[in-house]
């Protein structure tokens, strides 16, 4: 995979400004949100079943609306962009979807490159790069296997493939690490954190792991009775959890 | 290097909804040709037809006898607007009643009336009133029917039929629209998980319409041209029975033609291009609809 690095962009990657979800019209489901990343943060979001973490990344992956605040991406503020806008700034942020999502009637191969494709690259220009990163999840020998015959384990991985491989300047990613085992789960944080050392990536993660989140030195949001707050009993900067990162990336 | 199959589109090719809706819009396009095909037809022989009989006029001259009525065919033919007068012998007045009165011929006692087909100058105005003047001058009593007075109801009728004909196709048109806008709306509900994750992508709405467009398009031009072939076999159908029965005068004579073509070839693409409008406006409402 290319890991070219883009220039980094100005400002805020997210900034939330008093954000309210509501699905019906009763209570919200959060509101009054705050939250601000910077670019080439890395983040968890950590909260309990039920708590929001999910509808705050759809606010963050455009596929949802606030019922009040607004959601600013890369310094654009989403509510004023037209329908061509969002699509733009869609393109710079890769999902990893806690159901995977794959298209069941295309092959490993073509819903990893599926983004590219959107963007009308020839298919010549990246399938290296395609194939080159399906074999660092382990799939380089399944790249014309259709998704209902791999595993959930082996379908998040084609997932998470779908989501970096162009790149994205903002990577999301609901429960990531779910269905894999311990050693690919690290293997895919390596993914994850190479994105954002050597690309400037800003990375969000919503997992329950929280082994994961103790390994790795950032920033713990914790979503739970509507509010929003860094989690400060991971806050463990220096140090002991900087050698904590490393063995990720070396167990990978 | 590694040999790649062709990209695989982005909708699934096989679609079971799909052959349903196949079958309705070849439905409806069979329905739109046969009515233009149908109504073209009918029109174009009609229209000859009465264009034939237009110029024609029938003086029935009643209680004369023969020498009266070669009198009156000799007055009627030196009128400056006839172009021609005939008065039909009475061998052909035994073989139009032959059927009624059998063919040994008519009785000279029976009252029959003597007959003078009149062919007009074009252009001729208000022939059989002068003419019916100029024999009630002369003390005949006679009736003067002119063909243009019930030639033109039939014209008035073809017209009604020609409306009626453009109101069937336009209403067979509003009908197919309706039709694939409800089945673009179930695809899309259908192939939702398609649609969200490439919305999700990044791709524009343009983009994912044009993947609904282009499949309606192949769909309405292959079911067009099933319909349309399909009329074609029935166009030539009613034809092949109309010309058994050219004798029976009860229905006109249909020829495909050029302009019968045109259309044949225009209903595949009309029903091609409603599918993929249709497609596209139902594709882009729903897109709009969500964030």
């Amino acid at each position: 995979m290319s890991t070219t690095k883009r220039a980094p962009v100005d400002g805020l990657a997210v900034r939330l400004d008093q954000v309210a979800v509501r699905y019906d019209a009763s209570t919200p489901l959060f509101s009054g949100i705050d939250l601000k990343l910077k670019p080439g943060s890395f983040s968890f979001l950590t909260g309990p079943s039920g708590a929001g973490k999910s509808s705050l990344l759809k606010l963050l992956y455009l596929a949802l609306k606030p019922a009040a605040g607004e959601v600013t991406l890369f310094d654009r503020p989403v509510s004023r962009l037209d329908r061509d806008g969002l699509a733009a700034l869609r393109r710079r942020v890769g999902v990893v979807f806690q159901e995977f999502r794959l298209l069941e009637h295309l092959t490993i191969y073509e819903n990893a490159a599926l983004p590219l494709r959107i963007l009308d690259r020839k298919e010549s220009s990246y399938r290296a790069d395609v194939e080159d990163l399906l074999a660092w999840v382990g799939l380089g020998d399944r790249l014309h296997a259709r998704p209902e015959t791999l595993s959930g384990g082996e379908q998040q991985r084609v997932a998470i493939a779908r989501a970096v491989v162009t790149q994205p300047d903002l990577l999301i990613a609901d429960e990531p690490t779910g269905n894999v085992d311990a050693d690919m789960g690290s293997r895919l944080m390596r993914l994850f954190i190479e994105l954002n050392r050597r690309r400037g990536t800003t990375v969000l993660i919503a997992t329950h792991d929280l082994g994961l989140v103790r390994q790795m030195e950032a920033p713990v949001f914790r979503l739970a009775d509507g509010a929003l707050t860094e989690d400060r009993e991971f806050a463990v900067p220096g140090k002991a959890a900087r050698r904590r990162t490393d063995a990720v990336r070396l167990s990978a | 290097m590694r040999q790649r199959n062709a990209e695989t589109p982005l909708l699934p090719v096989k679609d079971a909804r799909e052959a349903a809706l196949f079958f309705v819009v070849a439905a409806l396009c069979f329905l739109a040709g046969l009515a233009a095909l149908t109504a073209r037809a009918t029109y174009g022989a009609a229209s000859s037809w009465t264009s034939e009989v237009e110029g024609e006029l029938t003086v029935s001259l009643s209680g004369a006898d023969w020498v009266q009525a070669e009198t009156a065919h000799a007055l009627i033919a030196s009128e400056p607007s006839v172009a021609g007068a005939r008065l039909i012998p009475k061998s052909e007045i035994d073989a139009l009643l032959a059927p009624n009165f059998g063919s040994r011929g008519l009785p000279d006692s029976l009252p029959v009336p003597k007959l003078i087909a009149v062919t007009a100058r074009p252009g001729a105005q208000d022939l059989g009133i002068r003419l019916a003047r100029i024999l009630k001058t002369q003390g005949y009593t006679a009736a003067v029917d002119e063909h243009a007075v019930w030639a033109g109801d039939v014209r008035r009728a073809l017209g009604l039929l020609r409306i009626g004909a453009f109101a069937i196709v336009g209403l067979l048109a509003a009908t197919a629209i309706a039709v694939i806008a409800f089945a673009t709306q179930a695809a899309l509900l259908a192939r939702r998980d398609i649609v969200d994750v490439l919305h999700l992508s990044g791709a524009r709405d343009r983009f994912i319409a044009t993947l609904f467009e282009r499949r309606f398009w192949e769909m309405g031009l292959k079911a067009g041209l099933a319909g349309a072939l399909v009329a074609l076999g029935g166009v030539a159908l009613v034809g092949l029975i109309a010309a058994s029965n050219a004798r029976s005068g009860l229905l006109p004579e249909i020829e495909l033609g050029l302009i019968d073509g045109l259309i044949l070839i225009v209903t595949p693409i009309a029903a091609a291009l409603v599918a993929r409008l249709s497609a596209r406006w139902t594709v882009l409402g729903a897109l709009k609809a969500q964030v």
